[in-house]
């Protein structure tokens, strides 16, 4: 009897101090994540309410209205882009990094890298109108080389504008995840390779790339997730053109359709969910989230 | 370049080695230069007379910093935001630390799946959070919304990046030092107090230390759940969204250098955590 319940007291005193953060998650994640389930099977009505008429409705919708599966689309179409050309610009970035720069550098531009993820992210967007919009400064390089006689408005408040913020913002991300990985590799193995009569790009592709995948699919994973659920840099340099979905949730949100909001809502965090399901094993969280 | 030492790194393999070796030095030049330009043209522009942001530069002025300086709505931003960090970081630290020694020594059943749901505001779009905490507040709750719930939504994602940076210092730790405590008979919360506090106290005034800037940084979350008042980067947004003058990037280089600052210091107090813990080491 004594024991029972000094076993209990015990267990009692392992679990305690996590009951804080357990409360926190189920009443500020999980809750809100299961009444907007909820919610997206019910529908507003014409004044705005909220009426507990379950329906799947809302889903449907947004395979029926063309307007919401081409903005999908758009939006994985984008994700996808930025994702390879993240990969594209972080992969050579940080091979030189480990392979070619000695610990005491790669250490200082490691933290070069890091630096602007701890200033407003807002204001990093903000910064690219000032240099791809019309008085911005690219036009007015481009305007002095003579390349062009007038301000073009080619750059941003279009899909480009996107496409670049949304490469500026994520490839860091991408860096840190390659660099993790990077740096664990013997580059001892390149050579023995070779010596073994690989040609560089074979050695490259057959004995580096399989070691480095977990970084690879972290990197993939740090750019593609975000920007499904990217609202802010559309708004601030996509213009009309540059909508991506996460800007339909507002929208609908906004106009006070809740039902609507929280049914796409969902899509895109069952999408999410699955993606992480999928790849949780070789995703590496603390390689990038420890570092930034 | 300095790893001559290892004939294998100076020996070309391939004639093609030297010219890809630069090639990858000119890109990774390239790829600095395009993290760091636009936060140049950023500061840049603050010092700016024209009353537009942008080329060319007609003068240097002060003047935008004297315009942010006087403006009582950005002033009061600033304080909100300086109050919902500090609030978001104390809680945040304090659950985060408490939850992550459970996920490392409470031998849980399911600890995996537990690890993975407690991690998923950090990986969700804040979009999504902040729309079900704005349901979850206004339909289900009847709150009104405040300061208060702005402080909880920042907690949904701060908690999650605490508990991942105490949980891996937990479990890199030592645990034959505990014994070593318990062995010359410190009681377990004499051991908590001089042994595991004192060596993962860098993780944890790490997760603070993010908590506080992602907390003023926030901007999508806190655009859901805030009421009538106005925070950091909601009053940057607006300006950005409408009309803007060389005050926000008069802003933006004043938060820029509080940053930088604020991480030199972080980093040499944090240096002097890691001296310490190799002495603890020893």
């Amino acid at each position: 009897m004594d024991d029972l319940t000094s076993a209990a007291s015990s267990r009692w005193r392992r679990y305690a101090p996590g009951i804080p953060g357990a409360i926190a998650l189920l009443v500020l994640f999980i809750g809100p994540m299961l009444f907007m389930l909820v919610f997206s099977f019910w529908e507003t009505d014409l004044d705005f309410n909220l009426v507990p008429n379950w329906n799947v409705d809302n889903y449907l919708r947004f395979f029926t209205v063309p307007t919401y599966l081409r903005t999908l689309a758009k939006t994985l179409v984008m994700a996808s882009a930025v994702t390879l050309a993240g990969l594209a610009v972080a992969l050579p970035f940080t091979y030189f990094l480990v392979r070619y720069v000695s610990r005491r550098w790669q250490r200082l531009i490691l933290l070069a890298v890091i630096v602007p993820f701890w200033t407003s992210y807002l204001l990093r967007v903000y910064a690219w109108q000032a240099i791809l919009g019309e008085r911005g400064a690219l036009n007015q390089v481009l305007m002095f080389l003579g390349i062009i006689d007038q301000p073009s408005r080619l750059f941003v408040y279009n899909d480009v504008g996107v496409f670049v913020v949304l490469l500026y913002v994520y490839f860091p991300f991408a860096a840190l995840a390659l660099y993790a990985s990077l740096e664990k590799f013997d580059f001892g193995q390149l050579h023995a390779a070779q010596d073994l009569g690989a040609r560089p790009d074979q050695a490259f592709r057959h004995i580096l790339l399989p070691q480095i995948r977990a970084g690879i699919i972290t990197a993939c994973i740090f750019i593609f997730i975000p920007i499904l659920g990217e609202f802010l840099t559309p708004t601030v340099v996509g213009g009309v053109q540059g909508t991506l979905i996460a800007n339909l949730v507002v929208n609908f949100f906004r106009g006070a359709q809740i039902a609507e909001g929280a049914a796409l809502g969902i899509v895109i965090a069952l999408f999410v969910t699955a993606l992480l399901v999928v790849f949780r094993k070789y995703l590496r969280l603390e390689d990038v989230v420890t570092r930034g | 370049m300095a790893k001559g030492i290892d004939p294998l790194e100076t020996m070309p393999v391939s004639p093609y080695a030297r010219p890809t070796r630069w090639a990858l030095w000119f890109w990774s030049t390239l790829v600095l230069g395009f993290l760091y330009m636009p936060i140049f043209f950023l500061v840049l522009f603050s010092f700016n007379e024209p009353r537009t942001p942008g080329l060319p530069i007609t003068g240097l002025t002060l003047h935008w910093y004297e315009v942010a300086a006087g403006n009582s709505v950005l002033l009061d931003a600033v304080k909100n935001s300086l109050i919902v960090s500090v609030a978001v970081a104390i809680l945040a630290t304090l659950i985060g630390t408490m939850a992550a020694f459970v996920l490392v020594r409470g031998r849980l059943r399911h600890a995996d799946s537990i690890r993975i749901v407690s991690t998923m505001p950090i990986m969700l779009p804040g979009v999504l959070l902040g729309i079900g905490l704005l349901i979850f507040f206004r339909r289900v709750l009847d709150l009104e919304l405040s300061l208060l719930t702005v402080i909880a939504g920042h907690l949904v994602f701060t908690i999650p990046f605490v508990v991942l940076i105490v949980a891996a210092r937990l479990k890199g730790f030592d645990k034959r030092l505990e014994w070593a405590a318990a062995d010359l008979g410190a009681d377990p919360r004499q051991s908590l107090r001089y042994v595991i506090l004192p060596l993962i106290w860098p993780a944890i005034a790490a997760g603070a230390l993010i908590s506080v800037t992602l907390s003023i940084d926030e901007f999508i979350i806190t655009f859901f759940t805030v009421g009538p008042q106005v925070t950091l980067p909601l009053y940057i947004y607006t300006q950005v969204k409408f009309g803007v003058t060389p005050e926000v990037n008069a802003v933006a280089t004043v938060l820029l250098a509080s940053t930088v600052l604020l991480l030199i210091v972080s980093g040499l107090v944090l240096r002097g955590g890691r001296k310490l813990m190799k002495r603890g080491a020893k």
